[in-house]
């Protein structure tokens, strides 16, 4: 089985996904962007309350990265397009799951990400997202509608911890993109220094 | 300014309150009249974080978010920013 990297929101998908790939014997490692000042503490608590029962149930480590994703979305809000801010977001998310990989050893990246849930979910926003990596990216949950999601997050006990009170990303614009074009993408990103601000989430990275 | 009234947002985490009709803040005037009262603030240019015993979102467009589950602390941090944005 191989060695993978999950992005860990405090959602109710993740942990779906996550449960998934723990069934199937992976390795899992989980990294979480804390995103505050755009939220507040809940999702970090989620995160680890969700981890703790996944650990249990599976009788695996899985190390859990946080990484700072305040400032990166504030350099965001500063100097890009705010209608492709979450596709911009989400780059940055992926980048910093690959960093993790990288040093992890791990061959894969993996998400709770379902078609059409949100703004950011549809293809064409995937795809622009992914692009900012070469990892392939697995999404157990990718045809999955909402209800069939919850009612496997009650069974393995992770619904309650998700649905708890937590304040959605404030940083969501009005009116998301939700088509992209991976040029308008790369021409958005050339007014930051990504590779500064990657280098500066991954120095702040903590391990628990 | 007339506001909607104070309501708990979806994620019952938060007290939200948006202007009637929505209007554009000078949100620098803000910042400087919140560090001027020793509030330290977050500039994310389209919204500031203002860092009471709360945290209190300021959009640009006029939109208040009070980061507490709490009715009254809500209503007492909405009027002391409501009271910044109208001096």
């Amino acid at each position: 089985m191989a060695r993978g990297v999950m992005l860990m929101s405090g959602g109710i998908d993740s942990p779906v996904s996550l449960h998934y790939l723990l069934r199937q014997g992976h390795e899992m490692v989980a990294v979480h962007m804390d995103n505050r000042p755009f939220t507040d503490d809940s999702p970090m608590a989620k995160v680890l309350d969700h981890l703790q029962i996944l650990r249990e149930r599976y009788q695996q480590k899985i190390p859990l990265y946080v990484l700072p994703h305040g400032p990166t979305q504030i350099a965001l809000m500063r100097k890009t397009d705010r209608h492709v801010g979450c596709i911009l977001c989400r780059r940055f998310m992926w980048r910093s799951a690959e960093r993790i990989a990288e040093r992890e050893g791990a061959t894969f990246l993996a998400t709770g990400e379902a078609l059409g849930q949100v703004a950011s979910q549809t293809l064409s926003n995937m795809r622009s997202a992914t692009a900012a990596v070469g990892m392939p990216v697995v999404r157990p949950l990718i045809g999955f509608d909402k209800q069939e999601i919850e009612a496997v997050a009650r069974e393995i006990g992770t619904y309650a911890i998700s649905t708890r009170p937590g304040l959605c990303c404030q940083a969501v614009p009005d009116r998301p993109a939700t088509r992209s074009s991976l040029v308008q993408i790369l021409h958005e990103e050339e007014r930051i220094e990504v590779d500064d601000i990657l280098d500066e989430v991954l120095r702040h990275a903590v391990i628990l | 300014m007339t506001y909607s009234t104070l309501r708990l947002c979806q994620g019952r985490a938060a007290f939200e309150a948006v202007p009637i009709p929505r209007r554009s803040l000078d949100l620098r005037r803000l910042r400087e009249r919140l560090e001027r009262d020793g509030v330290p603030v977050v500039d994310a240019r389209v919204m500031l974080i203002a860092r009471f015993e709360r945290e209190v979102t300021i959009g640009r467009d006029g939109r208040i978010l009070v980061k507490s589950g709490d009715a009254s602390e809500a209503a007492r941090l909405f009027d002391r920013v409501r009271s910044l944005v109208e001096s």
